[in-house]
This record gives C-alpha cells, sequence and structure tokens, in this order.
C-alpha cells in the first residue's frame, strides 16, 4: 500500500512532511503564548512577594521572622500557613516520568516499533492522570484557603494553572494513545508524538518554575511595609 | 565650488556620479523642491503660534504657580517649537502632492507611471540622522527636566528645608471615595479638605487612598501622583504664586469621580499662621 | 493490526491522494450545524447553567462585604454555559473529537467544511476557507464598532449638555468603560480580521490559512465573546474606564464578569490567529517569494501577530486575577489583603501598549500596500518600511510604563520609560518617511483608497507628535489623566487606525464583493468624518490643556466651550461615518461591478478571478520580482546620468 511509503495529507494532499513542519512550528508558537502566560504568573508571584502589601504576603498563622506582621488580615483560622514544599517537587517528579514515557512512545514510533508507542503513550497518559490526582489532592490539603493572604492566592494559581496544563495533557495524551492504536500514527507518520513530547516538556518546565518559586520566595525579604518615593519621613 | 575641483578628491568612487554637494545643488534646481520647501517654510510659520496657545491654554487658571509648573509649561513649548518642522515637512508633501505634482481621477488605472524611486540614499540618511538627532534631543531634554523637576520637588533643596524640618511642611493626603482630605501632622493632625499651602516654603506630600487609587493632581501647581490604597507616594512643591488654585481627582474612581475635585488656597506665611491658629493647630514656630 | 484492504483515493491538485474511510455524507455531523444550533446552543447551556448554580447556591453565600454570591455565580455560570455550548453548538468541538478517537477528516469532509457548494450557507456555518472567515470577520466587526459608536454618541451628548444630565453616574462611566473596551476589540480586530484572513493567504499566493480549522476557530471564540461584553451592560455594566483598574473593577457590579470573560475568550481567539497566521506567513509563501520579494502588508500582519501573540496573554492572566479575585476571594489586587494595585497595572500594560500597535501596524500597512498602485511608482524603501516595523516590534515590549509615570511604583524607572518611549519615535518615524517618500513625485490616481492615506498620514503626525508629549515625564505630569491623552489616542486609533482600515476596506471591496465601494457616497463619508474627527478632537486637546480630567460627566464651567464644540464635531463624525456604512451596504448589495484587477495591481492577490474560486490559484504561482515594479525610468535619473558622462568626460581629459 502506497500509504506507508509517501504519506500525504488525505485532505490537501501535500506531504506529510510539510504539514511537520508547519504544525511544529504552530506548536512553538503556542508554547510561546504560553510562556508569555506562565510569565505573567511568576511576575504576580514575585511582585506581591517583593512587596508584602500591607504584611499580607504571608498567610496569617504563617511563623514569621523579625517584626514581619500581617496585621491587616481578617480572622481566617490561625492554622494557616505556608504550603509544604516536597509536593511541588514530587508532582514535578511524576509529570517528568510522565513526559519520559511520551519521549519513548515517539521514539518508539520513529523506529517503527509500534508496540513501544502504544505502551509509551498508553503509560504517559495514565500517570498523567495520577500527576492529576496528587495535584488535585495537594490542592485540596493547603494549610490555607483563597482567603489567606497573597502568598495563598499566588500560590493556588500556580497550581489552578498547573491543572489546566495537565487537563490539556490528558487530551492530548489520550490523542496519542487512541490514534497509534489505529494505526495512525506510526513509522512513516509520528509527527503528532514528537509534537506531544515536546509540549509536555515544555509543562514540565512551567511546573518546575512554580516549584522554585513555592520552594525559594517564600518569606517576604521585605518586613517593612514599604514607602514610595525619593524621601523618606523623618 | 566646481565640479571640477571636486572630481579628483573623490579618485575611486565607484560610480562617477556627480558628489553629493553637487547633487543637492542640483536637486534644489528642480521646480517642486523649492516649492516643497518654501510650503514648509509656510506651513511652519502658520503652526508657529501653536507654541503660545498651547501655554495660553494650559495657563487659564493663573498656572504657572510653581517652578514645577514653570518646568512643565517650557518642556511643551520646546517640543512644539522642535516638533513643528519635521510636521510642516510633512504636511507640505501631502499638500504638494496634491497640487504640485500631477494628479488624475478617472476609473481606469493611470497610462503613465511615475518616476521609479525605490529610494533615495541622501534623503534616507538625512531622515534617519535628523530625526534621531531629535529623539536624542527630546531624550535628554526630557531626562534633565525629570531631575529638576525632582529637585524642585524635594531634591537639591537646603538641609533645613529637607521633609520634616521646619521650614518646611509635611501635608499627608488621603484620598476617599470622593473626597480628599489633607491633614498637617505638624500642626497638632490638623485636617482640612481644603488644601491650604503656605507661599514660598517646601511642602512634602504623603499620598495615600482608603478605598481605590485616586489621583492627587494640583493642577496649577503641576503636582501629579497616584493616591494607591495600600501605599503611601511621595512628591512635593514650593508654590510660589498667592490663589486659588485647583485640586482635581485624575484617576477615575466610581461614581461621583467628577466631582472629586477641591481647592488649593496658597496664603501668605502670616495668614497660613493665623489659619493654622484658628482652626486649632498649633503655630509653625 | 487489522490492515483494511482498499482504500479510497481522490484526485487532488493532479495527484492520487489516499483517504480515511469517509463515514456517512461528507461533513459528517457539522452539515447539521450553523450558527443557529450554536445560538440554541448557547442560550441552552447557558440557562441550564446559571439554573442549576442558582439552585446549588446556599442562598446564605456571601463575600467579606456581605454582598451575596449568588448574582456572581449565577452569572458567571451563564457566561460559561454560553461560550462552551455557542461553541459545542456551531461545532467547534468536532474536529478535536474525531483527531482524538481516529477518525480522520477525508478531503471531502474538507471540502464540505471549507463551504464548497453551500452558497450563502456557508457564511452561517463554523466554515474552514479564508476568504469566507474574511468576510465574516467584517461584518462582526463593523457591527461591533457601530455598537461602540452608538455609545460614543451618547457619551458626547452628556458632555455637551452641560446644563444637564441625561444619564445616571454609574450609566455614564459603564458607557464610556464599555465604549473604550469595544473600539479597542474592534480595532484590533478590523484590519487584521477581515484583510488578514482574505487577502495574505491570495497575496502570498496560498490556497488557504496553515490551520483552517483553526481559523474558524479564532472566529467563532470572537463571535462568543462579544455579546458577552454586551451583556455586561445590563448587568451593572463596566463602570470602570477599558482599563478597569483593580480594587475599583473588583467594587463594580457583577457586569464585570463580562468584561472578564471576554477578554478571556478573546485572548484565546487573538492568540489563535496570531499563531495561524504567522505559521502561514512563514511556510505558505509562493516559490520565489523570498522576503525581500514579500509585500509590506504581509509584513505588517506578520508583526501584529507577533505582538498580540506574546502580549496578550498579560492581559488575559490580569483578568484571570481579577475574576478568582472577584469568585474565589483571593486577593491580587486587594491592598488589604497583600494584593497590589501596580501589579494589575504592570501586567495591564504589558499588554497595552503592545496593543496599540497591534492596531497601529496594520493599518499603517495597507495604507503602504495600497500607495504604490495608486501613484504607479515603488514603495519609497522597502527595506526602511521593513526596519520600521521591526523596529517597532522590538521596542513593543519595553514601554508599557509609560502609562505607569504618575502611578509612584517605582519613580526612578520613569528614566529608562521615557528613554525607551522616546526612541519608538524613530521606527515610527521609518514608517512616514517611507509614506512621504512614495507620495513624493508621484502621479496622484485620487481614489477613495488613496485620498484616506492623506488623511491618516496627518492624522498619524498629530498623534504621533502628542505622543511625545505625552512621553515626557514632565509633560506628562500635566497631561496624564486628562482629555489631552484622549485626544492624543482617539488620533492614533481612531484617526491614523480607523481611516486606515477604511482605505484598506475600500481598496480591496472589489477583490472582496466582486464590486466598487461607491466613490461619491464613500469619499462624502470619509472627509465629512475627517472634518467632525478634527473639531472633536482638536477641541478635546484644548479641554485637555485647560485641565478638565478624562472620564467625568460633568466639570467646571470654564470647559463647557471646548465640549460643544466637541460634541458637535462628534456628530459630524457620525453623519460620516452612516454615509460610509451606507456606501458599504449599498455598494455590497448593487454597486458597480469590478473586473478582477480593476487598480492594475501587479500583486498576487489581484491576478486571482473574482469571485475568487476557493482554491484561490488552479495552479500555484511562482514570484520571479520585487514588489511594486511599478513606475517608469526617472527623468532627473537621466539629467543626473548625463552631468555624469560630462563630468567622467571632464575628469578623463584632465
Ligand atoms: C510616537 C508614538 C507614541 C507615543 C510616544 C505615545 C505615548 C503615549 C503615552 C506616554 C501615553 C500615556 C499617557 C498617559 O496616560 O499619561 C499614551 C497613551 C495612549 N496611547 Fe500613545 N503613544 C504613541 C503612539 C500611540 C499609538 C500608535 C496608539 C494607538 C494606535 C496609541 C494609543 C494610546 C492609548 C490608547 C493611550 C491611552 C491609554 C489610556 O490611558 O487609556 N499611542 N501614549
Ligand atoms: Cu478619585
Ligand atoms: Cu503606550
Amino acid at each position: 500500500m502506497s500509504t506507508s511509503t509517501f504519506p500525504v495529507s488525505p485532505t490537501t494532499g501535500e506531504p506529510i512532511s510539510t504539514i511537520a513542519r508547519r504544525s511544529r512550528l504552530g506548536l512553538w508558537l503556542v508554547i510561546v503564548a504560553d510562556i508569555a502566560g506562565t510569565i505573567a504568573l511568576v511576575i504576580s508571584y514575585t511582585y506581591l512577594w517583593s512587596l508584602n502589601v500591607n504584611g499580607g504576603w504571608a498567610p496569617p498563622g504563617a511563623t514569621l521572622t523579625a517584626n514581619q506582621t500581617n496585621s491587616t488580615l481578617p480572622t481566617t483560622p490561625s492554622t494557616a500557613t505556608f504550603a509544604v514544599e516536597w509536593p511541588f517537587w514530587g508532582i514535578l517528579l511524576v509529570l517528568i516520568v510522565a513526559t519520559a514515557l511520551m519521549w519513548f512512545g515517539y521514539r518508539s514510533a520513529r523506529s517503527g516499533n509500534h508496540a513501544g508507542l502504544i505502551a509509551g503513550a498508553g503509560l504517559s497518559f495514565l500517570v498523567t492522570v495520577a500527576v492529576l490526582v496528587f495535584q488535585w489532592i495537594q490542592m485540596s490539603t493547603f494549610p490555607f484557603g483563597a482567603g489567606d493572604g497573597a502568598y495563598a492566592s499566588a500560590v493556588l494559581l500556580l497550581c489552578a494553572s498547573n491543572i489546566f496544563h495537565l487537563f490539556l495533557l490528558l487530551f492530548i495524551g489520550m490523542g496519542i494513545f487512541m490514534r497509534a492504536r489505529k494505526g495512525l500514527i506510526d513509522k512513516t507518520n509520528w509527527y503528532q508524538a514528537q509534537l506531544a513530547s515536546y509540549y509536555m516538556t515544555w509543562v514540565c518546565i512551567a511546573f518546575l518554575l512554580g516549584a522554585i518559586l513555592t520552594t525559594f520566595l517564600v518569606e517576604s525579604p521585605n518586613t517593612d511595609p514599604a514607602i514610595f518615593g525619593t524621601f523618606k519621613q523623618q | 565650488m566646481s565640479a571640477d575641483t571636486l572630481i579628483p578628491e573623490e579618485p575611486e568612487a565607484p560610480t562617477n556620479r556627480p558628489p553629493s554637494m553637487q547633487r543637492v545643488r542640483l536637486w534644489l534646481q528642480r521646480p517642486y523642491a523649492r516649492k516643497v520647501l518654501i510650503l514648509t517654510v509656510l506651513i511652519g510659520f502658520l503652526l508657529l503660534p501653536l507654541a503660545w496657545l498651547l501655554l495660553a491654554g494650559m495657563n487659564q487658571t493663573g498656572a504657572p504657580a510653581s517652578e514645577i509648573m514653570k518646568d512643565i509649561e517650557q518642556t511643551v513649548f520646546v517640543f512644539t517649537l522642535v516638533s513643528i518642522p519635521i510636521t510642516a515637512f510633512v504636511f507640505a508633501v501631502l499638500v504638494y502632492s496634491l497640487i504640485g505634482w500631477r494628479q488624475i481621477s478617472g476609473d481606469e488605472p493611470p497610462m503613465q507611471d511615475s518616476p521609479a524611486i525605490r529610494t533615495n540614499t541622501i534623503g534616507v540618511i538625512l531622515w534617519t540622522v535628523s530625526s534621531t538627532l531629535l529623539a536624542m534631543f527630546l531624550v535628554v531634554w526630557g531626562l534633565v527636566e525629570l531631575a529638576q523637576i525632582t529637585a524642585n520637588s524635594y531634591g537639591t533643596i537646603s538641609a533645613d528645608e529637607q521633609p520634616g524640618q521646619k521650614s518646611s511642611e509635611i501635608i499627608n493626603v488621603t484620598g476617599q471615595q470622593w473626597v480628599w482630605t489633607f491633614e498637617y501632622p505638624e500642626h497638632n493632625g490638623l485636617t482640612s479638605d481644603i488644601l491650604y499651602l503656605p507661599l514660598d516654603r517646601p511642602v512634602y506630600f504623603n499620598v495615600t487612598s482608603k478605598d481605590v487609587i485616586h489621583n492627587f493632581w494640583a493642577v496649577e501647581l503641576g503636582v501629579k501622583i497616584d493616591a494607591n490604597p495600600g501605599a503611601i507616594t511621595q512628591t512635593g512643591v514650593t508654590a510660589n504664586k498667592l490663589g486659588t488654585f485647583n485640586v482635581r481627582c485624575a484617576e477615575l474612581c466610581g461614581m461621583h469621580h467628577a466631582y472629586m475635585q477641591t481647592q488649593i488656597q496658597v496664603l501668605e506665611q502670616d495668614a497660613f499662621d493665623s489659619w493654622v491658629r484658628e482652626s486649632g493647630g498649633k503655630k509653625t514656630s | 493490526m487489522s490492515v483494511e484492504t482498499a482504500v479510497e483515493t481522490k484526485t487532488i491538485f493532479g495527484s492520487e491522494v489516499p483517504q480515511p474511510p469517509q463515514h456517512g455524507a461528507a461533513g459528517g455531523v457539522m452539515r447539521g450545524l450553523n450558527f443557529g444550533t450554536g445560538l440554541v446552543g448557547g442560550i441552552g447551556l447557558a440557562a441550564v447553567a446559571g439554573w442549576i448554580t442558582a439552585i446549588l447556591t446556599p442562598s446564605s453565600a456571601s463575600n467579606a462585604s456581605f454582598a451575596p454570591m449568588e448574582p456572581t455565580y449565577v452569572y458567571l455560570a451563564v457566561l460559561l454555559g454560553w461560550v462552551v455550548g455557542f461553541m459545542l453548538g456551531i461545532g467547534a468541538f468536532v474536529g478535536p473529537l474525531r483527531w482524538v478517537v481516529g477518525r480522520d477528516v477525508t478531503h471531502a469532509d474538507a471540502e464540505y467544511m471549507a463551504g464548497k457548494d453551500l452558497g450563502r450557507k456557508r457564511y452561517w456555518k463554523y466554515t474552514t476557507d479564508h476568504k469566507v472567515v474574511g468576510i465574516q470577520y467584517l461584518i462582526v466587526t463593523m457591527l461591533l464598532l457601530g455598537f461602540a459608536g452608538l455609545l460614543a454618541m451618547l457619551i458626547r451628548t452628556e458632555l455637551g449638555m452641560t446644563w444637564t444630565s441625561l444619564f445616571t453616574p454609574a450609566f455614564y462611566n459603564s458607557m464610556i468603560g464599555t465604549h473604550g473596551i469595544a473600539m479597542i476589540i474592534g480595532m484590533i480586530v478590523v484590519v487584521s480580521g477581515p484583510l488578514g484572513n482574505f487577502i495574505v493567504p491570495m497575496m502570498i499566493g496560498a490556497r488557504d490559512m496553515a490551520f483552517p480549522r483553526l481559523n474558524a476557530l479564532s472566529l467563532w471564540l470572537f463571535v462568543a465573546a462579544v455579546p458577552m461584553l454586551v451583556s455586561s451592560m445590563f448587568m451593572g455594566g463596566i463602570q470602570d474606564g477599558w482599563s478597569v483598574y483593580q480594587p475599583l473593577a473588583s467594587q463594580a457590579p457583577v457586569g464585570m464578569l463580562g468584561y472578564q470573560m471576554t477578554i478571556i475568550v478573546f485572548a484565546i481567539s487573538t492568540a489563535v490567529a496570531s499563531v495561524n497566521l504567522m505559521t502561514t506567513i512563514l511556510t505558505m509563501r509562493a516559490k520565489g517569494m523570498t522576503w525581500s520579494r514579500t509585500p509590506i502588508f504581509v509584513y505588517g500582519i506578520f508583526a501584529a501577530s507577533i505582538m498580540g501573540l506574546y502580549a496578550f496573554p498579560f492581559f488575559q492572566y490580569s483578568q484571570i486575577l481579577g475574576l478568582a479575585d472577584r469568585v474565589f476571594a483571593t486577593s491580587f489586587f486587594d491592598p488589604l489583603n497583600g494584593g497590589s494595585v501596580w501589579l494589575y497595572e504592570n501586567l495591564f500594560w504589558l499588554l497595552g501598549h503592545p496593543e496599540v500597535y497591534v492596531i497601529l501596524i496594520p493599518s499603517t500597512a495597507v495604507a503602504l500596500e495600497l500607495m504604490p498602485v495608486f501613484l504607479r511608482k515603488p514603495l519609497f524603501s522597502f527595506n526602511f518600511a521593513v526596519a520600521g516595523i521591526v523596529g517597532v516590534v522590538a521596542l513593543s515590549g519595553l514601554v508599557w510604563a509609560h502609562h505607569m509615570y504618575m502611578t509612584g511604583w517605582a519613580p526612578a524607572a520613569n528614566y529608562p520609560f521615557m528613554l525607551s518611549t522616546e526612541l519608538i519615535s524613530i521606527p515610527v518615524g521609518f514608517l512616514v518617511l517611507v509614506a512621504i517618500g512614495t507620495f513624493w513625485r508621484g502621479t496622484a490616481w485620487t481614489r477613495l483608497p488613496l485620498m484616506a492615506v492623506y488623511a491618516v498620514i496627518f492624522n498619524k503626525m498629530i498623534g504621533g507628535v502628542t505622543g511625545v508629549y505625552l512621553s515626557d515625564v514632565p509633560a506628562d505630569q500635566y497631561f496624564h489623566g486628562s482629555m489631552f491623552v484622549v485626544a492624543h489616542f482617539h488620533f492614533m486609533l481612531m484617526g491614523a487606525g480607523l481611516f486606515g482600515a477604511m482605505a484598506g476596506i475600500a481598496y480591496f471591496f472589489p477583490k472582496m464583493t466582486g464590486r466598487f465601494l461607491d466613490e461619491r457616497t464613500g469619499s462624502i463619508g470619509l472627509w465629512t468624518a475627517f472634518v467632525g474627527f478634527q473639531i472633536t478632537f482638536i477641541s478635546m486637546f484644548v479641554a485637555g490643556l485647560q485641565g478638565q480630567p478624562r472620564r467625568v460627566l460633568d466639570f467646571d464651567d470654564q470647559f463647557n466651550l471646548s465640549n460643544w464644540i466637541s460634541t458637535i464635531g462628534a456628530y459630524v463624525i457620525g453623519i460620516g461615518m452612516l454615509i460610509f456604512l451606507s456606501a458599504i451596504i449599498n455598494s455590497w448589495r448593487s454597486g458597480v461591478i469590478a473586473s478582477s484587477n480593476p487598480w492594475g495591481s501587479k500583486s498576487l492577490e489581484w491576478q486571482t478571478e473574482t469571485p475568487v474560486p476557493l482554491e484561490n490559484f488552479p495552479v500555484l504561482p511562482v514570484v520571479t520580482e520585487r514588489p511594486y515594479n511599478y513606475g517608469v525610468p526617472d527623468p532627473y535619473e537621466a539629467e543626473l546620468d548625463s552631468i555624469d558622462e560630462d563630468l567622467t568626460e571632464k575628469a578623463g581629459t584632465k
């Protein structure tokens, strides 16, 4: 059959390699937009962290250094405190496993190992489900709620962004798996598995940024609610 | 300078085109060139009054009432002057294109094409250099003026006039939907909803807001800064003209934003002191 | 794996292409779906979602200031239900689902989705043909701009009637906010949407966009976003200006959710459209169309796409955070709880400034594109035009804080931002140079499209010069927040942007509709609007100089005169725009039939037949020369050459 020797797009008749090149570029551009969004999150987190407006960065129950106070926070449970750090890294680790599996599937597809492709994509999908579950558990067991100050808001938003990415990955992973089983991804037509691997890799980086922020930028350096301007009141 | 004397100076020019100066002179002899230039000058003179008109608009209610406002007006004046030539030139080309170079109407594309000028090195260089110089001038002017204004607000003022010293005045400005409150912390925390300022003395403002963002605009004094909830912004000014001026809120702050305005009264020191006394504050030393 | 024995093939442009199995009639479910089912789906799901949310929300739910939360939840559910239901109903999810389950689209399916043989029905469907999408964009954008224009008339009426008040302050504020954002959205789309989609693929010699289904997606997301914006007018409105500064926006009635959802959806639409346009331009140019042979309009659209792509996510996130503050009680922008108002301003203007170029660059580019055709000479210094566009893009992300000079967020940052802002006037100046260089010595064929370019350049000069005042911190200390700023950006957005778009639409009208835009009515409309425009906004400059703050419905008597004049001007604009609109509508229906290349252009898009066939070019074109090859040898060059010979002789004899 001619399909496997010279694959072409069924709708436009162009070679698959052309379609692949176009889609790869498209994906890179989508990632650019996604990066910009992630930068917006990082800016939000670091800016609020650095300002500590009204001493309202830390959740009310956090043990604070020096005279860092959060006086204006309303009556939220005093147990509210910073989140535990390791789950961020744990989740990232599991996601890296899922990504590696997708890469394995894609590599297998290119080398003609169809079983490897199906296994890689399928397992990647399952592990991504696990990541989503972990992320969900983490989010619902934070020692703070949405109203517990800027830190709480920023962390919850990072998690929400993670969850949004994970849903996308689930959709993609499911598609790659199903299509692999139908033989629509194979030795000559593997670009979609490649794109999935690329995108998952970017999502890992986004998760990594979140983990770095929540680990290294915890207590605000600004212990003195700022006065802005070029002179200080004497 | 004749062409003969110029040629030997550039013996290995790749083409034997006449040298630039010569070309410029030849260019000036073309009929349209002079006309465009004359038109530029004409339009430039027509635009010239703008430099004063803009200031006249700004001065309607008694500005400038401070050095800062004077600096601002000077900037506006200079910017208008320097942008007139380039604006006039562009307008002149537009006008001359319609009245000078041939124009046709009709339903069919013109039979005869225009000259195929793909570029013009001298013209492009002239434009680039002059627009860059212009931009540089504006940048430098702006940076210097900004430093100047900052200095006029608080920078270079002598030590005993710095914030908190006795020959200066600190005023806490608070915006709130939809009123301004001025507190004089050095006078028993006297508060007022009209801004009283002593003449010729540095005044420092700590500006903040109780709810949403407002903008403290002392129009004729050329002072403007946001009043942000959750932060204090600071600025300063020395009023140098007696009279009644306006404070307006210059940031949309909700329903009655339009009415969030009040007066500024610049008073002689004696009058200021007696206002302070009568309103229950303690007199300046 | 089971291998099917016989594979169908289909002949596409002369080659046999194997087809995936065809399930049912071509088009599948898409056959039954159109705008109507979209409306049913949207309204239905909105109603259901709203109803369920109302039931599930305990009536005691309230926020920190004891306001009941039920309206918020219900309105949000309605908006989400609308978007999802509408996209579902029109068939946006069919493609992705078919991809997941591996039921690939056949050639017959694709042709159905491109609207083949569907006649007028294809304009009401999720059609992938770029020409259909272009027309759809044009209609939706005109509706949106018309709506915003109506609000503008009401605003000016209120401001002109200085002796009384027509509207409550709350409604007035909601009008200026809605007017602003509707105009901004409309202007972002008005060139890139209709002309970017309809013209660009043809201009580069392609058969369609790179991702035709994404093209339909971007359009219909835009269509889904617009009603949400309008709906907010009925939910208390957007009372906070188009920039919806926090925390004022979190005080606002639930209508603010309409704004936030609009932006969130519109940002997706923009990102999708940008990715599509950029990929198309980068990978699908005809053979031989090197970068130096690519028309300037393509550069303009490309530049706008870059800026849309990197900048819109910031806007989107600013609104996501605002929505979270409102719905989930987070505190990104609530200073009492650790939030910062400057965070909002930074995120907003990180989009806000690039976005003004997203508006200006395409309409400048369309002006530059059509000038050579009507002046019958090449574009002056193509390289400078490209350099100008590149320079603007490069600096666009570095100037946002010139909108924040007076916020006090970082006084020291005013120095570098003043520098970068003033530098950007150099590349903008390049574009002006290219325009006047092209006018230079050109025989002007004074048809409507070219005449509009005169207006554009005039307005752009005024907008640009006043922009330079504003970019100067000391001067901005007076002008910020005043009517002066309003006049400045209207000169840019409307004076340069909208008039440029009108030029572009008049120019491409014969290709898009097969008919000429009526010259007489169109010109009367254009120049009436132009005159009104000058009256309105020059007197608005005066009001700003006198010290009138912007966004006020009432003001001191001192400002009466300039406001009266401004309002009269606004009515003149309104009349002019209506005349122009009537020219568009009448010409579309019964204008003079145009040949396929009525302007005698040498560009690829005009070499197609009109009406343009589905595949644009039966045979893909090959480009062999630079664009804008118009013109005859310059007589003065000949003169120079003769002097040249003279000099050479003299030099030789010496
Ligand atoms: C030479 C080019 C330009 C310069 C130097 C410039 C400068 C500025 C500055 C400094 C401001 C802030 C004023 C203030 O709020 O205090 C401003 C506002 C604005 N500019 Fe420009 N501008 C330029 C071109 C444009 C263009 C091309 C557009 C649109 C097509 C535009 C649209 C706007 C808008 C919409 C605002 C007001 C935003 C708001 O506060 O609502 N500007 N401009
Ligand atoms: Cu206010
Ligand atoms: Cu800007």
